[in-house]
């Protein structure tokens, strides 16, 4: 099992490294990144946070885009393993959140959890240097303790979502740090309001709007906060009716 | 804790705010000169890529470094990448190559470090908080945070002022009104399609909304996304 994890660790290093040189953009790097926990870490739902100016843990990649889950995430600014992960610096590991202490540690959480029928939670920090910026939040639906293995290859996995954020060379500066940071929490604002925009024009949720975009920016391999930037301005105009979808711009097309 | 900075600083804005006009911009430049060790600030509003307004100066170099910057289209608050991303640079004569237009005249004027950071809200930018120093350093981490914190209160009281809200005696731009979660800006989408409007005229209907009803602007948020609230040509109808 150890030399499978390894391998696939090792693929996966390298499709994060490909995404990193070429046409770089960091929301699609962070969902990738997210995809790939769930797959390696046998895990059923990976989410990142990082924390914004005021120190409140944002989510800006999941896994999953329900929203449901969503609220998961956000239930852990007041308490939770992220949170608790997120001061500490120390990775948060809750094999089964029926027994033990987490129903008394974190009482909104943990029935939240179980509701969504979680029994697993992990939270790993990301560290930059000597700053927690966020943390990697890992659920699962049977009870699982991470071995040694899968403990460490959810680090290393979260030092390469770091290196992401970072990106340039030059990043030595906290100023440059904090610019980054800013600019992925802005794309994540960007792509929920395109969210809401093509939610509103097809009559559909915010989260099947996400797959909306998600399959335009596959297909027509456009990066997410682009294609989030088009069809804000219009570039790429969305379709009603029986072909609804996005679509580039005709001319003399009302986005 | 995540609210400390805030409160924090919004204390610091209310204690610069002298008059009887509502708290505006200038009380941000004011406490961010007294409180943070600058030298001057200032904020310009943005509309559209290149025109800028500038709205307040706390001291004459500071206005004078916004008209340089628009004059030459170069500078921390004229570079806007339009990702969001502050501009700082400690030292402002290292940046010569960058701007050549532009720093030898800010060095000369007296500016050795200048910080520029967008009022930002995903694709809506309605303006720069630009501060400046007369001696070349970076910020500290703590500066920095509470700068974005800054930055921050004058994005909302920028929007609020668009729709009169910001002139309400117990006005407070943060706390629920600058609630940052995903269905603030899916509403915000959903609202600009309901309106025909732009996403910032959607966000400054949202927060006017929400101030109007007394309730926090995730509540409204979520009951727009949820579809019990749409906003037509009235000021918000339920669905």
């Amino acid at each position: 099992m150890a030399a499978t994890m390894e391998e696939r660790l090792a693929q996966t290093f390298v499709e994060l490294a490909d995404t990193l040189v070429s046409g770089f953009d960091l929301m699609e790097f962070l969902h990738l990144l997210t995809d790939r926990c769930v797959e390696l870490l046998e895990v059923d739902a990976a989410g990142l946070l990082l924390a914004d100016a005021r120190g409140a843990l944002q989510l800006v990649a999941a896994s999953t885009e329900q929203a449901r889950l969503a609220e998961l995430f956000q239930i852990q600014n007041d308490e939770g393993p992220c949170l608790d992960c997120y001061r500490t610096g120390s990775p948060v590991i809750v094999g089964d959140l029926a027994t033990g202490n987490a129903a008394a540690q974190w009482p909104r959480f943990a029935s939240a959890a179980k509701k969504m029928g979680f029994a697993a939670v992990h939270a790993i920090p990301m560290r930059l240097r000597e700053e927690i910026i966020g943390t990697l939040n890992l659920f699962g639906s049977a009870p699982n303790v991470l071995d040694q293995a899968v403990a460490r290859a959810a680090t290393a996995l979260v030092d390469v979502a770091t290196i992401g954020i970072l990106q340039e060379r030059a990043a030595r500066e906290q100023e440059l740090v904090s610019g980054q940071l800013q600019v992925a929490l802005n794309s994540r604002v960007m792509i929920e309001q395109a969210k809401g925009i093509i939610a509103e024009r097809l009559r559909i949720t915010p989260d099947q709007a996400f797959i909306t975009l998600r399959h335009y920016s596959r297909n027509n391999n456009l990066p997410l906060t682009q294609l989030a930037r088009d069809v804000i301005s219009g570039t790429v105009a969305i379709a009603e009716g029986t072909q609804a979808g996005l679509r580039p711009k005709t001319p003399g097309q009302r986005r | 804790m995540a609210g400390d900075r805030a409160v924090k600083v919004w204390a610091w804005i209310a204690a610069a705010h002298i008059g009887d006009e509502p708290v505006s911009v200038a009380a941000v430049c004011n406490a961010a000169v007294l409180r943070l060790g600058i030298d001057g600030a200032s904020v310009s509003a943005v509309s559209g890529r290149r025109r800028r307004e500038p709205l307040f100066a706390s001291n004459e170099l500071s206005a004078v470094l916004e008209e340089l910057q628009f004059t030459t289209g170069e500078g921390p608050a004229a570079d806007g990448s339009g990702l969001g991303a502050p501009v700082l640079v400690g030292d402002l004569e290292s940046a010569a190559a960058r701007w050549p237009g532009f720093v030898p005249e800010a060095v000369a004027a007296g500016a050795r470090a200048m910080f520029a950071v967008p009022l930002q809200a995903g694709a809506i930018q309605v303006g720069v908080l630009s501060l400046y120093r007369a001696i070349a350093g970076p910020l500290t981490a703590g500066e920095l945070a509470d700068v974005l914190v800054f930055a921050d209160v004058a994005l909302h009281m920028l929007l609020d002022a668009a729709s009169g809200v910001s002139g309400s005696p117990d006005y407070r731009p943060l706390n629920e009104f600058s609630d940052r979660r995903a269905v603030v800006h899916q509403a915000t989408g959903m609202i600009s399609v309901q309106l025909e409007v732009s996403l910032e005229e959607a966000l400054v209907r949202l927060r006017a909304h929400a101030f109007a009803r007394g309730t926090g602007i995730g509540q409204v948020a979520g009951e727009v996304v949820s579809r019990r609230l749409r906003f037509d040509s009235g000021a918000g109808t339920d669905a």
